[in-house]
């Protein structure tokens, strides 16, 4: 067993091997861009110079003379479509800025002319040779440009409803023994995933076939329809596989319906690649923010105030916020809490969701003042988490559905050798390097929404299951497998996945970390279906069938090696009884406290997400704790983090190795988020400046030399049915406040503003 | 290295190829249109197809393509070979690495008239016979991937780190594979599998 296969411990399943490896390894795991089309037309994109005014005039001659352009479309000539809202407004777009609609300019990178052309090449020479005219107009960029109009969220953005608070917290933080106030400054970021965010579109007759990377494929699809105009049902999206979606794929832009509508008109297919610098403006990113934190504390540490202010940049017809208000206020115990989130409007492209959206942002303001808070109190930062630790929902006095924080603090501080360490900073080197040990808490909210899976069992034990979920990396093919091989009680190789496909059953958008936890309840709810109808089959007496029943729903998978004894043999004679070769069922699931629409939302590509604190009578977060060391060369600044240590609890493990990884990977994100990646904006001009993956610096192999993911034993059966947390967001938060608390540590120095840059070190 | 046969038949003139390209990258958008003429009579239009044989995986394909066309989209889009992935199209992700005559080359960055009579090993031509290649394997093993984008890229420049001996220690494999980035940051599990692999790949 390698490293990267952990033997399962208590509520684990086994670390197989991933579904889908031998197609990754051996290119035939194919992409939307992969997908084979009959003589295709090439699109290219022309974007906007200018972040805001309007286009005056096009001169095409240039660009049409090139020899093989097809069609140039700009807003002059453009095929109507209809607008879509937001998808949190009843929607299914990430943006309402609609381009090729106007002369208008509302942000830099906006399209403003695709160009068509036989051949990749000429249609990118044909749109290097448009030339436009413009009036452009000052646009505001950013925090504090001239020009920002700032409101509170609560009012206007409809996911947004309270801004949590209890208590008197003016009160109690006059008269607090120890007081904190600090600000946090976090800075734009862009996904770049791998893949680019390519779009082919393939009509046949009146139906539309998309092969784009997306998070979620019922969505795209009813949003591609209603721009279209035209039956969702006519709309089918594919994509087997995504080359990384870290948010950037979960809501609809504007490329697709546009590529769509073009494809119609030249009756042909067309298959457009975005350039990389494109994607930093034709989708969209994680939005620079700000943060007051005012902390109170009795001189023992206990917390008696705590007020969280954020502030988050959206563009001017989009109130966007990620407002982790809602989490901040409720990790720790304290009796008084105030928070106000505010969205600030600028010139800019929508912002959206990217990996762990509200809590990377927040928690860096959080975890960092409390470290500083605890270097006032003279006390352990592990120690000050542990007496504030709590197991109710501050804000409403729900009692959390488990909560393993403290635990996961234990086991990391033991792996990382936290009791070695000496409290002052500057006390730890290493000839030129200053060592540096931090700490941080991270969380992320248990959701789970609407799902359906539709699955096959044939006499053999040959197995398909069909639901439209997404692998994006985080291994759900090899989960889903599990779950069905387990359920029925067949050998894994004899399971067939099918996703990433709108013509299957609807699973929910592969975002907020709830993908495992809805998709496997609804497979193991489908495979219950089939093993009922068998047990009638086999025992049609009322009493074994009621037997059957109570597996369906809450209660644990038999395990693998009872249900291979028995189960194969039961499978057989049931067929046998039932007199058919096949036993196929459909089925639904939804969560507890999911909405009465929620099954008409989930065929109408809406999502219906539900958990975290909006449960009912508890809530449910995962929980982890990391640690890091950092290492400051003293002459160079240079600053490096050989080693990560985090310890995650997520209720149950599907699957050790794939959920290692994806931990890892989220800790690796975490660094980033904290040493190295960042969108820098011009602000005479809003524009992105490092808009390439050589200037937007993202960790290489030589960044990232140790990590250590510890995954803990949990269990609970309060959140869904198979006992599911998630775990894709919960690695890359906390990660940036324990790295800079590190970086106290090592130098004295506190840093607030991320990410942080050698610059920025003083020694 | 003879002209393999076959090649180059379509009487197109590099000299007059490239000058056309060179001039073109260098001179801004907005004089472009005032050079053309000046230099029309010299450059053959890039537009018109060109005959060129690529050797891909052990056998010859003959293609008609756009002079400018990168050895990474004559594969993907006209040989449909899509293993190898587009992830910047600028040399900046390493998505895109193939072998050139046992060299990592970013495919990308290669046109593919400038690979005629060379070997080009892409992803689709390491297993044989149902047999995964020993890099292949151990980066399942390893579970060194997520999403997968990035993995034919980052095996054919593992398989390339070992042969160039970079593949001596953890530091040395992490520094050589640095070219190559996994966004989902499979990155230990990537130098774990490249160790795993190094010494069958060593014997040969």
């Amino acid at each position: 067993m390698t490293a990267a296969a952990p033997g399962p411990r208590t509520n684990m399943g086994q670390p197989v091997p991933r579904y889908d490896a031998a197609a990754k390894v051996t290119g035939r795991a194919t992409y939307a861009s992969d997908m084979p089309l009959d003589n295709p037309a090439y699109a290219f994109l022309v974007t906007s110079a200018i972040a805001k005014g309007r286009i005056d005039r096009f001169d095409l001659d240039d660009a049409k003379r090139v020899r093989g352009v097809i069609d140039i479309v700009t807003h002059e000539n453009a095929p109507k479509l209809k607008e879509s809202k937001l998808y949190s407004n009843g929607g299914y777009a990430g943006t309402t800025i609609q381009p090729l609609k106007s002369a208008e300019i509302a942000h830099d990178g906006q399209i403003i002319a695709v160009v068509v052309a036989e051949s990749y090449e000429a249609a990118r020479e044909a749109a290097n040779r448009v030339k436009v005219s413009y009036s452009a107009a000052a646009p505001t960029a950013t925090f504090d440009s001239p020009g920002t109009t700032t409101a509170a969220a609560k009012g206007q953005n409809s996911q947004f409803k309270e801004d949590p608070k209890v208590g008197d917290f003016a009160k109690a933080f006059d008269a607090a023994e120890v007081k904190l106030t600090a600000s946090y400054e976090t800075p734009t970021q862009h996904h770049n995933p791998l893949e680019l965010f390519t779009t082919s579109c393939t009509w046949m007759g009146d139906n539309l076939v998309i092969y784009e990377g997306s998070q979620y494929v019922h969505g795209l699809k009813h949003g591609v329809a209603e721009q279209l105009g035209i039956d969702a049902d006519k709309v089918r999206v594919v994509n087997p596989y995504v080359g990384g979606g870290f948010g950037s794929r979960g809501s609809m832009t504007p490329r697709t319906a546009i590529i769509a509508a073009m494809a119609r008109r030249l009756n042909r297919p067309i298959k457009l690649v975005p350039t990389r610098d494109q994607g930093f403006t034709i989708t969209t990113h994680r939005a620079e923010t700000r943060h007051e934190i005012k902390l109170g504390a009795s001189r023992d540490g206990r917390l008696v105030a705590l007020r969280h202010e954020g502030a988050e940049v959206s563009s001017r017809p989009d109130a966007y916020c990620v407002g982790g208000t809602k989490t901040t206020t409720r990790l720790y115990a304290c009796p008084n809490v105030d928070s106000l989130v505010s969205i600030v409007r600028a010139d800019r492209n929508t912002p959206g969701f990217m990996r762990s959206p509200p809590e990377v942002p927040y928690l860096f303001a959080l975890e960092s003042a409390l470290d500083e808070l605890a270097v006032k109190l003279n006390m352990d930062p592990v120690e000050l988490r542990r007496i504030n630790d709590a197991t109710r929902d501050p804000i409403d006095g729900k009692p959390y559905t488990s909560r393993s924080l403290m635990a996961c603090f234990d086991e990391a501080a033991k792996a990382f050798g936290w009791s070695q360490r000496s409290p002052q900073p500057k006390s730890i080197s290493d000839g030129d390097w200053l060592i540096g040990y931090g700490c941080a808490a991270t969380c992320y909210p248990t959701l789970a929404g609407p799902s359906a899976a539709r699955v096959r069992l044939q006499r053999d034990g040959r197995t398909r299951v069909e639901i439209a979920g997404h692998e994006i990396g985080t291994g759900a093919y090899t989960v889903i497998a599990q779950t069905a091989a387990e359920r029925l009680g067949v050998p894994l190789e004899k399971v067939a996945v099918f996703m990433g496909d709108s013509d299957l059953p609807p699973a929910p958008v592969a975002g907020g970390s709830n993908s495992t936890a809805s998709t496997c309840s609804a497979v193991m709810m489908v495979c219950d279906q089939i093993r009922q109808r068998l047990f009638k089959a086999l025992m049609p007496s009322d009493s074994l069938a009621d037997k059957a029943k109570e597996t369906v729903g809450i209660s644990p998978a038999p395990s693998t090696q009872a249900a291979k004894s028995d189960r194969s043999l039961d499978i057989e004679k049931a067929f046998d009884a039932l007199g058919v070769g096949v036993v196929e069922e459909y089925g639904e699931w939804k969560p507890e406290g999911a909405p009465l629409d929620s099954f008409r939302a989930m065929h109408s590509g809406q999502v219906r997400l539900v958990g975290g604190h909006q449960m009912k009578d508890q809530i449910a977060y995962a929980f982890g704790a990391e640690f890091v060391e950092v290492r400051i060369n003293r002459f160079t600044h240079e600053i490096r983090c050989p080693r990560l240590v985090g310890a995650f609890a997520g209720g149950r493990i599907m699957n050790p190795r794939t959920a290692r990884s994806q931990l890892m990977g989220g800790l690796i994100w975490g660094m980033s988020s904290a040493l190295l990646e960042a969108t820098e904006i011009d602000e005479r001009n809003a524009r992105y400046v490092n808009d390439n993956l050589a200037d937007y610096l993202v960790p290489v192999n030589a960044d990232v030399p140790g990590v250590e993911v510890i995954l803990l034993s949990e269990e609970d059966d309060r959140i869904n049915p198979v006992g599911v947390k998630g775990l894709g967001e919960l690695g890359n938060v906390g990660t940036n406040a324990a790295i800079c608390n590190a970086i106290y540590h090592a130098t004295g120095q506190r840093i607030r503003k991320l990410p942080v840059r050698l610059e920025d070190i003083e020694l | 290295m003879p002209d393999k046969p076959g090649s180059r038949s379509s009487g197109f003139d590099r000299r007059a190829f490239l000058a056309g390209a060179a001039g073109g990258a260098l001179i801004p958008l907005t004089a472009r249109a005032a050079s053309e003429d000046a230099r029309a009579p010299a450059a053959q239009d890039p537009a018109l197809p060109v005959e060129v044989t690529l050797n891909v995986n052990g056998k010859d394909k003959r293609l008609s393509i756009d002079a400018r066309t990168t050895v990474l989209d004559a594969l993907r889009e006209h040989l449909k070979l899509t293993g190898s992935k587009k992830g910047c199209d600028h040399g900046q992700c390493g998505a895109c690495t193939v072998l050139i005559d046992d060299r990592r080359v970013l495919s990308c960055l290669t046109l593919a008239l400038a690979a005629e009579g060379q070997e080009i090993t892409t992803i689709e031509g390491l297993a044989t016979d149902d047999r995964l290649h020993p890099m292949q394997q151990a980066f399942i093993d390893n579970d060194a991937f997520q999403c997968g984008y990035c993995t034919p890229g980052q095996i054919m420049s593992a398989i390339a780190c070992v042969k160039e001996g970079h593949a001596g220690s953890e530091a040395d494999i992490r520094e050589h594979m640095s070219g190559n980035i996994c966004r989902c940051a499979a990155y230990p599990n990537i130098v774990a599998a490249v160790k795993q692999a190094a010494p069958e790949i060593m014997k040969g």
